[in-house]
């Protein structure tokens, strides 16, 4: 469990690093770490092909978007973040982590123990992914191409006449 | 077991507050998009923590890649959208998105 705690203290850490960092390629970077920290937490949860897509896609693939548009865009220099925002993230964070451990302490008590069918023992994630969720597969699937449409429409080409 | 389940609550909670402050602070587009990329993070280990503490961790995980292809495609998606603001005004302030307000 302590592990389990450094690695989610690692995972806001690098959160805040990603959005307090003035150069916008280490706070990619800084992004991508804390997906690596989220990835290893669901290994450690059990939960392997949920940290396998964790670290592959967010950490590997949103962070190769991510620096391939701020490469694309170098402008990084023109918006100045207003020091006022960057003084009082100190002051809202721990006025904010105060009221969680409050409210997490007041509510240890009074949540009872989560009552849940636990899984069939035998059961594989294959089958729980294929035959327990079916339609909403379907949607996946319509999700991925109206991204894959939107993209290409984005970046359409002028024709020659236009 | 639910203990744990608050730990990891209270972590996520966390995640939702920078990502928040960040929206509301930040004027970098790029930036601002961090910012939703820290709140999807929280809401991953929000689910799945839940379904780990109903033992229910198969179809947690399942729910979890979802989420994250879903991501995916609204990052490629938003990203697009940036270069193509960029190209526009030049620049990547949020402010300057205001100009055609009437």
């Amino acid at each position: 469990m302590v592990l389990q705690i450094i690695l989610l203290g690692g995972l806001v850490l690098f959160s805040i690093l990603a959005i307090l960092a003035r150069d916008l390629i280490k706070s990619a970077i800084s992004l991508a770490l804390a997906s690596l920290c989220l990835g290893i937490i669901f290994f450690r949860m059990n939960a392997p092909y949920a940290g396998v897509f964790e670290i592959s896609v967010v950490a590997g693939l949103i962070t190769v978007l991510f620096i391939l548009t701020i490469a694309l865009t170098k402008a990084e220099g023109d918006v100045r973040e207003s020091r006022a925002a960057l003084l009082i993230f100190p002051l809202f964070f721990v006025a904010f982590l105060v009221l969680d451990i409050l409210v997490m302490k007041g509510l240890m008590s009074k949540v009872p123990a989560l009552a849940g069918t636990p899984e069939a023992g035998g059961l594989k994630f294959g089958e729980v992914l294929w035959k327990q969720r079916t339609f909403d597969l379907v949607g996946q699937v319509l999700v991925i191409l109206a991204g894959v449409f939107a993209v290409l429409a984005l970046f359409r080409k002028r024709n020659k006449d236009e | 077991m639910s203990n744990a389940w608050l730990l990891y609550m209270a972590f996520a909670a966390g995640l939702l507050a920078v990502g928040i402050y960040c929206l509301l602070a930040m004027k970098n587009l790029i930036k601002l998009f961090i910012g939703i990329e820290v709140i999807s993070k929280g809401v991953s280990l929000a689910l799945l923590a839940s379904g780990l503490a109903r033992q229910n961790i198969l179809l947690a995980q399942s729910l979890v890649i979802t989420f994250i292809v879903v991501e995916v495609c609204l990052v490629a998606t938003a990203l697009a959208i940036i270069v193509n603001i960029y190209r526009h005004t030049n620049s990547l302030d949020v402010r300057k998105l205001t100009k055609l307000r009437g």
